[in-house]
């Protein structure tokens, strides 16, 4: 098998789906192959990917590998078994339509690289092209040549806000101060998005090199990345990187002979939301609780240590060397009047290809999940998607002609946040997941706003009663109320963000309010206060297997007596453990 | 129920050694609790007193932080540690019912308690992973289990305890009594 190359995906969804035990067995199974390793493409759904490029050229890639599936593509390679046609998503022979789809209605910026190079090596990085723009950058550019650059790409940062990066970084330039500090933001407080993680563990050095590009502008010579404590592998592939980097000169003390110097430290992060607001997050690098401070000054003035300090997010940081080579224009020629370039989404739940994409502004929701993430992965037709995570909102499929831009997507109530979306189905609902968010912002709050720190927690009574059941049409009223109160008294955006799934919701699904509160059901069927769990005598075999699994055993029957069996309700927690279990699908939930 | 055998044997040297490597300052403290954590899983009382005593960090700022994030905890955690991640695409897919049937089998009834009467496990919830594509997921140590249902997460955790020979105690007590009704049944029927 000389001349054999396969590559794996072992990014954290490849390496979670079994990414290291295929590796292992591949290994054993052609041992002169060459291997590599690679991050995440993006097509989480089939994961674990493997590609193998055969010494004739052929090159095929396949899905969903696991221990049972990779000794059949190994024998079908050695041209000794059938092609295990399951496992195969396109081969240069084959392609197919819907994988080629969703790569070919992406635009590739900011992922450029990921999925392509093995992100421990500097040399495959270096071999795409990472640092020709820093090169040409110390050579032919001045720090007001770059924001120039930017500013005519008119790139808005990725991380929520929006706020367009030239403008910042001017006033940083301009701050009076020999010492300035860059901070990359890498929190990624959204839990339901990963662009960040996928970028910093699949390709570090294009997050270094906009750190690099925004560091000379700005004039920083020191920089930090604040990295969320839940992402390892992208800490030690970020570490990794910067050394590789440092040997190589191209970060640290005048970096390629050019005297612009520049250094960055790893932050690991602690497990606190708010800490990706860039004030408290500056408070936490300098040891303190992520408490958001009083702007202004805004920290491009009075930032880290009381020094002038931008803060950008990751995926702001990683179009910057693109915009550098290819030139500001080139960028803003994407995208609409008010939106330039690109924007990586993270496309999860009912949705057929989940996986990160990235799409120039201006394409539709509906282009995005039918044409990318080729429509819904259940049986149900989809029926909204949330945008932007508990910052955000959601957007109904009546809406999904909106175009993918930050002031269409704010007119409906959302925002475009930093890239999560949950795509949901009829079997979601929108109570349930308005309490999820808030009770997460409730935890979440510092603290150091009353109506944030109190508010929250009371509109979270207010959801959890009506999940139960219990709650009356004033709350509906009273929710929207508290809703405002707490959007125009919090200091920072948690605050003032945290009501927008409630608002959206109401507005848009305020019938599934409705059928909690009149009816007390719940339409989706989730809120375990509004369900019941039945035994189907006439379906049920008597196995037993329910009562096995029942966690506060209140199901009881005879052996093979189907006529037996029954769930005591006084006692049934409606977990739903029973309903995964059983074979026959006995048991009814209403 | 406080698991008295959990509680860590802190070195002052090894402390001294992380203080040493990370520093006095007291932008130090995030990193210095990391370290302590790291180490024993928790933080030790002892350890926070000498991070107290040896740096410029004070016990308001450093207690102050240590309840502020998510990440750290005052109360000694089992030997092995299950995450069960609570982000948007795990919630929705049902990750609740990975940490009932979890507590179902680690005899873990009592609400406030996240650890096992044993001291084997401790199951903490997570915000994302990120591998929201392969959802419901749960970390063992660092071991990932993706795409659960309930019981999946009650088959992988068996089959882990087994690996590291631990016992489960809901398990043993399902045991148990499964044993007992078939010994009374067997009575009946001689009866
Ligand atoms: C509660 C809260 C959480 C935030 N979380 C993040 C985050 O996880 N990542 C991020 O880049 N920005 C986050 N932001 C936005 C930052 O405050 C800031 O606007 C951003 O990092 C600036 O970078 P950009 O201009 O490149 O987008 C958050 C803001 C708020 C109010
Ligand atoms: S929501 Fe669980 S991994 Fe992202």
């Amino acid at each position: 098998m000389n001349g054999m190359i396969i590559t794996v995906g072992e990014g954290t969804c490849g390496i979670a789906a079994g990414a290291k035990d295929v590796m292992t067995l591949l290994k054993k199974q052609a041992p002169e192959a060459e291997f590599r390793v690679v991050g995440c493409v993006g097509m989480c759904h089939r994961e674990v990917m493997v590609e193998i490029e055969n010494p004739d050229g052929q090159v095929y890639l396949w899905g969903d590998v696991d221990r049972k599936s990779a000794p059949k593509i190994m024998k079908f390679h050695k041209g000794a078994g059938d092609l295990p046609k399951d496992n195969l998503i396109r081969s240069s022979e084959n392609p197919d339509a819907e994988t080629d789809a969703y790569l070919a209605r992406q635009t590739r910026i900011a992922l450029r690289n990921v999925g392509h190079i093995d992100p421990k090596s500097l040399e495959q990085a270096q071999g795409r092209g990472s640092y020709v723009a820093i090169k040409k950058m110390v050579a032919e550019m001045s720090p007001e040549d770059v924001i120039e650059q930017v500013k005519i790409a008119n790139i808005r940062g990725r991380g929520g806000a929006g706020f367009p990066a030239a403008t910042k970084w001017t006033f940083a330039r301009n701050a009076p101060g020999d010492k300035k500090y860059l901070v990359c933001n890498g929190d990624e407080g959204d839990p339901g998005a990963f662009m960040d993680r996928s970028l910093l563990e699949g390709d570090p050095h294009t997050v270094l090199e906009g750190m690099l590009v925004a560091a000379y502008a700005i004039g920083a010579s020191n920089g930090y990345a604040y990295i969320r404590a839940e992402y390892p592998l992208a800490v030690e592939n970020f570490q990794k990187a910067l050394e590789d980097a440092r040997a190589a000169n191209l970060l640290g003390d005048n970096i390629l002979g050019s005297g612009f110097s520049f250094d960055v430290k790893i932050k690991q992060g602690a497990g606190a939301f708010v800490c990706g607001e860039e004030t408290a997050l500056l408070a936490s690098i300098e040891g303190e609780r992520g408490m958001p401070r009083i702007r202004p000054p805004f920290p491009a003035i009075k930032g880290l240590f009381a020094y002038p300090t931008i803060i950008n997010n990751v995926e702001t940081l990683s179009n910057l060397g693109w915009i550098i080579n290819q030139g500001g224009k080139a960028y803003s020629d994407i995208g609409t009047s008010g939106s330039k370039g690109t924007k990586v989404f993270a496309l999860a739940g009912a949705i057929k290809n989940g996986g990160l994409v990235e799409v120039p502004m201006g394409m539709t929701v509906r282009q995005m999940l039918e044409e990318i993430g080729g429509g819904s992965s259940t049986d149900y037709p989809i029926k909204a998607v949330q945008l932007g995570g508990p910052s955000g909102g959601c957007i109904p499929a009546s809406l999904f002609d909106t175009p993918i831009e930050y002031e269409a997507i704010n007119a409906t109530g959302a925002i475009m946040g930093s890239g999560g979306i949950i795509v949901m189905d009829e079997k979601s609902c929108m109570v349930d997941i308005s309490r999820y968010f808030l009770e997460f912002t409730q935890l979440e709050s510092c603290g150091k706003c009353t109506f944030c720190r109190i508010g929250t927690v009371r509109m979270q009574e207010i959801l959890s009663r009506i999940c139960d059941g219990k709650g009356t049409m004033e709350d509906l009223d009273t929710l929207e109320e508290l809703a405002h109160k707490i959007k125009d008294s919090s200091l920072c955006g948690l605050g003032q963000t945290a009501p927008n799934p409630v608002l959206t919701t109401l507005k848009y699904f305020r019938e599934e309010y409705e059928a909690h509160v009149k009816d007390q059901k719940c339409p989706a069927g989730v809120c375990k206060g509004l369900i019941t769990h039945f035994i189907v005598q006439d379906e049920c075999t008597g196995c037993t297997i329910c009562e096995r699994y029942c966690p506060v055993n209140c199901i009881e029957g005879e052996l093979k007596k189907p006529e037996t069996w029954v769930i005591d309700q006084e006692v049934c927690i409606n977990c739903g453990m029973c309903v995964e279990v059983c074979k026959p699908d006995a048991i009814l939930v209403q | 129920m406080s698991n008295q055998s959990l509680e860590a044997t802190v070195e002052p040297a090894d402390v001294q050694s992380w203080i040493d490597a990370i520093g006095r300052e007291p932008s130090a403290a995030v990193p210095l609790l990391q370290a302590i954590q790291g180490a024993y899983g928790y933080l030790p009382r002892k350890a926070m007193d000498l991070v107290i005593a040896n740096t410029d960090v004070n016990a308001s700022q450093l207690y102050g932080v240590a309840t502020f994030y998510a990440q750290f905890r005052l109360k000694p955690v089992g030997r092995h540690l299950i995450k069960v991640c609570h982000g948007t695409a795990c919630h929705v897919l049902g990750a609740d019912r990975l940490n009932t049937s979890l507590n179902h089998i680690l005899g873990i009834t009592d609400e406030e308690e996240d650890t096992a009467a044993n001291g084997s496990y401790t199951v903490e919830d997570v915000a994302c992973i990120g591998c929201c594509s392969l959802a419901p997921v749960m970390l063992i140590g660092e071991e990932a289990f993706p795409n659960l249902s309930g019981a999946d997460a009650q088959r992988s955790l068996k089959k882990h305890a087994r690996k590291v020979k631990e016992v489960l105690p809901g398990h043993e007590e399902m045991q148990n009594e499964a044993k007992a009704k078939k010994a009374a049944k067997v009575q009946e029927v001689r009866a």
